[in-house]
């Protein structure tokens, strides 16, 4: 207690430059909470985004699917399954959906497409398709009055095909039993544009595609979600758990994974990105670091009688050692609790309110408004830990420094 | 001379001897430059002396003390401290050794400023490991006995000169030294107040049987001195024992 009394009088000892280097270091944490949050916050924004729209935050799939898609492994669509899927923990909405190739036929062109089956109230609800038509209207899972099948189209496919809602569309590809599948479908609506995500999709309903395919109860992929991204990897083992007694998931026909798993590219690049975006504060945390170097070095220098002293009457060079660390901690401490003061209710406004963008911004097909903040723990621990750290570096110089005085030539500068 | 000084030197720890050196010389420079600081001195302190170490500037009595206290390494010869060569210590060992066996007291003072009276006292203590109540009840005893028993929480810059260098001797004394070191300990202090100090100095002495080493150019020391060493060109030239 003695010595952190002493380490927090020697810091207040010289008060301006104290206030001096804690306004630099309140700063440098401020400014890095920030820049963290913004971009933990864009990444937030941006997964929910696509997690919701495209992947969901788990899947289930057949074994191996993931990684060598083929029309034959699939997962069944039925009410047991189904019902054993809701009941996972967590699990808020969960809808199938077959998804292969298919070639695409117009009045005169054709077009490799992406056919994705969906049941349509189900899907919009879960990702909100509806949201991205264009053109026309929504789709629904019963024929229409020439018996066809109801279809949505991405706008490359409309413009390459030259079709607009009311024309009829043909799809032709291989069923999974060998044979030869062709159809005919009426165009009810046209999704995004052509630089959009699902500009090459043709989304047919569920059962359609299950007949087209000549895959009756099956799908590719189960997409579940759940009430938040960031916890998918606990909703995928709440899924695994509520599989427990499937005969598929006994023999290891199936596959549970948390998006991390099924987008482990997109994840993998986002992270490096993110690390890519911390560089500016790693800068700047250099730069605070140069200033409270210069501070704790002039301390010691201007001390270095009384250390001279303090060994003579018998402190360890350790102790010494461990009094200048023990001094720029106590800083660091000080600068962190204040830092974070002041952090709080700007991120927590970031986070709420956030920062409105004159225009939209798309990045990847997907739209941002606002620049957000992400109100979490780590937003001011990795400050935190970032000051702590580097107070500690810079301590050790002039720890060191002070540590190797010989006594009476410190008490010399007396 | 040399001979009559080394009467109590011995290879073994004694009781009736705290202090002993043997041939210690400290030399700084070489060849033309040599200048010997001290040149084979060789004494021994009994316990409950009272010597004071006078002589000109440069012959040598701050640099014996630096040497006697471990702060400085001998060209040649040994220190001991009761028995034990401090000559041969170095790093951590020096510093607890002068922790636990040796005070000093500076010409300046030199406490720690942020520390108020009774945390300068007790910062020693705290670095011998003794538990908090007796820090405590030993420092708030020493304050007493110097005099400065209601400026236990004044930090040094609210005190005079005088009751600094008290305070320096309680630092000095409450980690229960064998020896106190007193590097000009009344330089900085009008006579008055040196007198007092030196007063209360040779009370500790007599009534509690502390050990004192004193350099100084002061006549005051010298006249309650139980020894008087004179030192010239860094050797010993006369060592007066007073009855």
């Amino acid at each position: 207690m003695l010595l952190l009394r002493l380490a927090w009088r020697n810091v207040l000892r010289n008060r301006r430059r104290t206030i001096l280097t804690l306004l630099s270091m309140v700063g440098g944490y401020v400014i890095v909470t920030l820049v963290l949050s913004v971009n933990y916050g864009s990444y937030d924004q941006m997964l929910e985004q696509y997690t919701r729209d495209s992947i969901g935050h788990v899947q289930v799939t057949a074994d191996q699917y993931l990684d060598r898609p083929r029309l034959q492994r699939t997962v069944p669509v039925d009410e047991s399954l189904r019902g054993q899927l809701s009941q996972a923990q967590g699990v808020r909405m969960l809808t199938p959906r077959l998804e292969s190739g298919a070639l695409a036929y117009g009045e005169e062109r054709s077009l490799p497409v992406e056919v994705r089956g969906v049941e349509p109230d189900q899907e919009d609800r879960l990702s909100r398709l509806s949201n991205r038509l264009s053109a026309g209207r929504y789709l629904s899972a019963e024929r229409d009055g020439h018996g066809q099948h109801e279809a949505l189209i991405g706008a490359r496919v409309a413009r390459q095909l030259d079709l607009e809602p009311g024309a009829d569309l043909v799809l032709i590809a291989q069923g999974a039993d060998g044979s030869l599948a062709n159809e005919l479908y009426t165009v009810v609506g046209i999704l995004g544009d052509t630089e959009a995500v699902e500009s090459r999709w043709v989304v047919l309903p569920l059962a359609a595609a299950q007949d087209f395919y000549v895959l009756p109860d099956q799908a590719h992929r189960w997409i579940i979600l759940g009430d938040d991204f960031q916890r998918a990897e606990r909703l995928a083992a709440a899924v695994r758990s509520s599989l427990a007694g499937d005969a598929n998931w006994a023999d290891n026909a199936l596959q549970v994974s948390p998006w991390q798993v099924v987008a482990r590219e997109f994840y993998e690049t986002m992270q490096a990105d993110q690390q890519g975006g911390m560089i500016a504060s790693y800068i700047l945390i250099f730069l605070v670091c140069i200033g409270v170097l210069n501070t704790i070095l002039m301390s010691v220098m201007e001390r270095t009688g009384e250390f001279g002293v303090l060994k003579a009457i018998g402190t360890p060079p350790h102790r010494l050692f461990g009094m200048i660390v023990l001094e720029t901690l106590v800083l660091a401490t000080l600068a962190c609790g204040l830092g974070f003061l002041l952090a709080w209710p700007i991120n927590l406004w970031l986070t709420l309110v956030g920062i409105p963008m004159s225009e939209p911004i798309e990045v990847s097909g997907l739209y941002f408004s606002h620049f957000r903040g992400r109100m979490s723990w780590d937003m001011f621990a990795i400050p935190t830990a970032l000051v702590w750290f580097t107070a500690l570096l810079v301590a050790l110089y002039p720890a060191t420094r002070a540590a190797r005085l010989t006594p009476l030539d410190a008490m010399r500068r007396l | 001379m040399q001979a009559s000084i080394q009467r109590k030197a011995s290879a073994d720890p004694t009781a009736d001897v705290v202090f002993e050196t043997r041939e210690l010389s400290r030399h700084y420079g070489s060849g033309d430059t040599l200048v010997k600081a001290l040149d084979q001195v060789s004494l021994t302190i009994a316990p409950r002396e009272f010597t004071a170490i006078v002589g000109p500037s440069g012959s040598g009595k701050s640099t014996l003390l630096q040497l006697m206290g471990g702060l400085e390494a001998p060209t040649a010869g040994e220190v001991y401290l009761r028995g034990q060569a401090i000559s041969a210590m170095s790093g951590r060992d020096l510093s607890d050794f002068r922790r636990d066996h040796i005070g000093f007291i500076f010409q300046a003072y030199n406490l720690i400023p942020v520390l108020t009276a009774a945390e300068n006292c007790e910062y020693i203590m705290l670095l011998q490991g003794v538990p908090k109540a007796e820090r405590q009840a030993r420092v708030d005893s020493m304050l007493n006995r110097v005099g400065l028993s209601g400026k236990a929480d004044r930090r040094p810059a609210q005190l005079s000169g005088g009751q600094q260098q008290r305070v320096a001797v309680a630092r000095a004394m409450v980690s229960q030294p064998d020896i106190i070191l007193a590097d000009e300990p009344t330089a900085n202090l009008d006579s008055q107040t040196g007198s007092d100090l030196l007063d209360m100095m040779h009370e500790l002495n007599r009534r509690e049987g502390m050990t004192f080493v004193f350099s100084t150019h002061d006549p005051m020391i010298m006249e309650r001195a139980s020894r008087l060493i004179q030192l010239r060109d860094g050797r010993i030239e006369s060592d007066e024992v007073r009855a």
